[in-house]
């Protein structure tokens, strides 16, 4: 970890929001041009496309300053990517049934397409095994010391 | 589209507040406020560094030039290698002068390398030339822009003073850190909505571009070639040569005139106040002769050639298709004019105020007195250059047309700083007084006074289309090598030596094997790709000289060429950079020195009685 200090911070701060804020700005504009009329699944596809680019920036950012994503861009990610789908089910639910043919599949297609891409970076970052544990609460659970004991399945 | 355009420039406005928000609460030292601690973020300096490269071509202008003279002015962009080329050479070296000597200003360090106070008022004097009218001509162009692109909404004067206001806090707020922070991001914007935007515009376009169409120039331009090496011709203003003005001499001669850019004080100042790393040479190899040189040589015709009604018409049929992208292209053409304002008048207002204010004016000021100072003085540089640039617009653009030329002038007395121990003082300031007046007489500056005042003179801007930089640089190099052969063992040199000396100790151990390959396929690709050999690409790729046949190739020769020498151009970036190891700084082996003697930090009796004087009259 680099981040030693407050500077360090806000220099991959900096740098993050360099890199996703042009990226948003491509994104949004190829996204809208997609779910619009005369769009399409191509406009739709490339959107998602900047979407991932900039993701795999990110990770490249960590990999180089050697630092994680933090609980603040974890959340914005996990809040901006549940708008997502609840504006895809309400789309689905009220849109005129032509939009809908239109733009759920593509959308769909890269709301999946982005949950590939964290687990990717998941499994390669920390291994199949170690990113199953960082959601696996259950083991956690159990506040014994001898569920630590390697018999009784504690691994940590 | 105004209000879409007007959201994303508060946007952009508004992110640039938020970092200096941000770099304010975290609070660093005073003393770091002008100079980040001579250790600014490493990828911000590394993607500003093409951003600057850009502004100093001129997005806007480019794509107009193009749009009216085609290929042949398209050639000029490839010259972005070259100065990608320079800006190696140069920040290196002076990144390891600046460690090892102390000095943290250009103009300290040139004026104590050549121990001369006048070096450090010119250095001064090109600071002021760019943070005003330079700065103040960018930002009147901006700001006719956005008059246009709102229908007159916003009128350009208070565009001016809106865009201005909007620079200045950011700055004003987080000083030297954070403006380069916010301008980095300006820098990716560019880089990804030149391409993007190209595309788009390619997909969405009705009818077929560049280059199954040719670029719609005036008659009697060739749009698809080089007219000739030179032409015999009075210059702008007096005589049109025919076929275009970007003759070979004038490309190249463009192309030297772009490395201004890099010698240009504020510039410099970045170079030194960089951390060390690695980020030099991917700046250089990868960002700015690869992405940004081959953005600009492959998408810049496609982009001109649509252009041909001008940008607010091509924005007006892309926010047709697509409100964003609309709104985006006059972004892309706005946001190289606002990161130049931005740089140049945050950089000249602090080198100001460390050069005069705190060396000489006020000497003994606290770290947060300074850092008041320069508060104050960036308040002043920003509404001066508003105030220029809303009121004087004519004089800002004769004033910036000589910006850029003159800064190369330096190029001798920053080689003799980074390479050339044998320049010497004399000869740095015979051959810059030289290149500076033929700079003057060859651009409007020096025309419309002479001829106001005395006769018609029989040249006009770059005679014989060659650029005015090249003319001053022709003859100051050649005051410096005369001058300088004539002062070999003048006493001064023994200072030059100990720094030279004291920078090569620090260097890296590097391979030293190739340099004769590569200085002579440097020579042999300039030759090609610039020089007088650039005409041979009018019809090398159309008509082989080898057979009697010629080639279908569907696109110009000259595009071919241009292609060609841009990747040759990269190869060649990468060899300096990581093969010669100038894309690396390094401060592990470094041994500071003193150089003469140390520096006398006092106000001179002039100033002081001059200052005395007013502070009885006002108590």
């Amino acid at each position: 970890m680099i981040e030693n200090n407050l500077f360090d911070r806000l220099d991959r701060h900096g740098l993050v929001m360099a890199i996703w804020s042009p990226a948003a700005f491509l994104a949004a504009a190829l996204l809208h041009k997609g779910v619009t009329a005369g769009g399409g699944a191509w406009w739709i596809g490339a959107g998602f496309g900047v979407l991932i680019l900039g993701y795999a920036g990110h990770v490249i950012v960590n990999a180089v300053l050697k630092t994680r994503f933090t609980a603040g861009e974890t959340a914005l990610g996990l809040v901006t990517f549940a708008v997502g789908i609840v504006a895809l089910l309400v789309t689905v639910l009220v849109a005129p049934s032509e939009t809908v043919e239109r733009v759920v599949l593509p959308v769909g297609l890269g709301l999946v397409s982005l949950v590939v891409a964290v687990i990717a970076y998941l499994v390669i970052a920390f291994g199949p095994r170690g990113a199953f544990e960082r959601f696996d609460v259950i083991r956690d659970n159990n506040l014994r010391p001898a569920s630590r004991l390697p018999h009784r399945g504690g691994r940590r | 589209m105004t209000p879409l355009l007007l959201s994303l420039l508060v946007l952009v406005a508004l992110y640039g507040l938020y970092f200096a928000a941000r770099t304010a609460r975290v609070g660093g030292p005073p003393g770091e406020f002008a100079d980040g601690g001579a250790n600014l973020p490493g990828w911000a300096v590394m993607f500003l560094l093409p951003g600057l490269a850009v502004a100093g071509l001129g997005v806007e202008r480019h794509f107009t030039l193009v749009g009216r003279f085609g290929l042949q002015a398209s050639h000029v962009s490839a010259g972005l290698v070259l100065v990608a080329i320079a800006a190696l050479l140069v920040w290196n070296r002076l990144w390891m002068a600046t460690r090892v000597a102390g000095l943290f200003t250009p103009g300290e360090a040139l004026g104590r390398f050549y121990d001369s106070v006048a070096l450090r008022v010119v250095v001064m004097g090109l600071t002021v030339l760019f943070a005003l009218p330079f700065a103040g001509h960018i930002l009147s162009s901006v700001s006719v822009l956005l008059e246009a692109a709102t229908e007159g909404l916003i009128p350009r004067a208070a565009g001016v003073w809106m865009i201005a206001i909007a620079l200045a806090i950011p700055a004003i707020v987080g000083g030297w850190r954070a403006t380069i922070m916010t301008l980095a991001m300006y820098s990716v914007l560019l880089a990804l909505l030149m391409p993007g935007l190209t595309v788009l515009t390619e997909i969405t376009a009705t009818g077929p571009g560049f280059p199954a169409q040719s670029i719609g120039v005036a008659d009697g331009i060739l749009w698809d070639r080089i007219p000739g090496v030179l032409q015999n011709s009075a210059g702008i203003g007096k005589a049109m040569p025919p076929g275009g003005i970007f003759t070979a001499a004038a490309i190249s001669s463009s192309a030297v005139a772009l490395l201004g850019i890099v010698f240009s004080p504020a510039v410099l100042y970045l170079g030194q106040t960089a951390p060390a790393g690695r980020g030099l040479g991917v700046s250089t190899v990868w960002l700015l002769a690869g992405l940004v040189a081959g953005g600009f040589v492959l998408g810049g015709p496609v982009l001109a050639a649509r252009m041909s009604d001008g940008p607010l018409a091509l924005a007006g049929s892309l926010f047709e298709v697509e409100p964003l992208a609309g709104a985006g292209l006059l972004l892309l053409m706005m946001i190289g004019g606002l990161l130049a304002v931005s740089f140049f008048v945050t950089g000249g207002s602090i080198l100001i105020t460390r050069e005069l204010v705190l060396t000489y004016l006020f000497p003994k000021l606290g770290a947060r007195q300074a850092r008041l100072g320069h508060r104050i003085s960036l308040g002043l540089a920003f509404f001066f250059v508003a105030l220029s640039a809303s009121f004087a617009p004519l004089i800002c653009a004769v004033g910036a047309s000589v910006a850029l030329p003159l800064s190369v002038q330096l190029l001798p007395a920053v080689l003799g700083l980074t390479f050339l121990r044998v320049i010497s003082r004399g000869g740095v300031m015979a051959g810059l007084s030289i290149g500076c007046l033929i700079v003057v007489f060859t651009e409007p500056l020096g025309l419309i006074l002479f001829e106001s005042l005395f006769v018609e003179l029989p040249w006009g801007r770059w005679p014989l289309t060659i650029h005015s930089a090249a003319w001053g640089l022709a003859f100051n190099l050649a005051f410096v090598l005369l001058s300088s052969a004539a002062t070999l063992r003048s006493p001064d040199r023994f200072q030059r030596d100990r720094l030279h000396d004291a920078v090569e100790a620090a260097l890296p151990p590097r391979q030293t094997g190739g340099r004769g390959l590569l200085w002579s396929l440097m020579l042999l690709w300039g030759f090609l790709a610039y020089g007088p050999g650039a005409i041979l690409g009018n019809s090398f790729f159309s008509e082989p000289i080898f057979t009697d046949r010629s080639a279908d190739l569907g696109v110009p020769s000259l595009w071919v060429w241009q292609i060609l020498f841009w990747l040759l151009g990269v190869l060649l970036v990468w060899w300096f950079a990581y093969r010669v190891g100038l894309g690396r700084t390094s401060a592990e082996r470094i041994k500071p020195i003193t150089l003469g003697e140390p520096e006398k930090r006092r106000t001179p009796d002039w100033l002081a009685a001059g200052l005395e004087r007013v502070v009885k009259k006002a108590s």
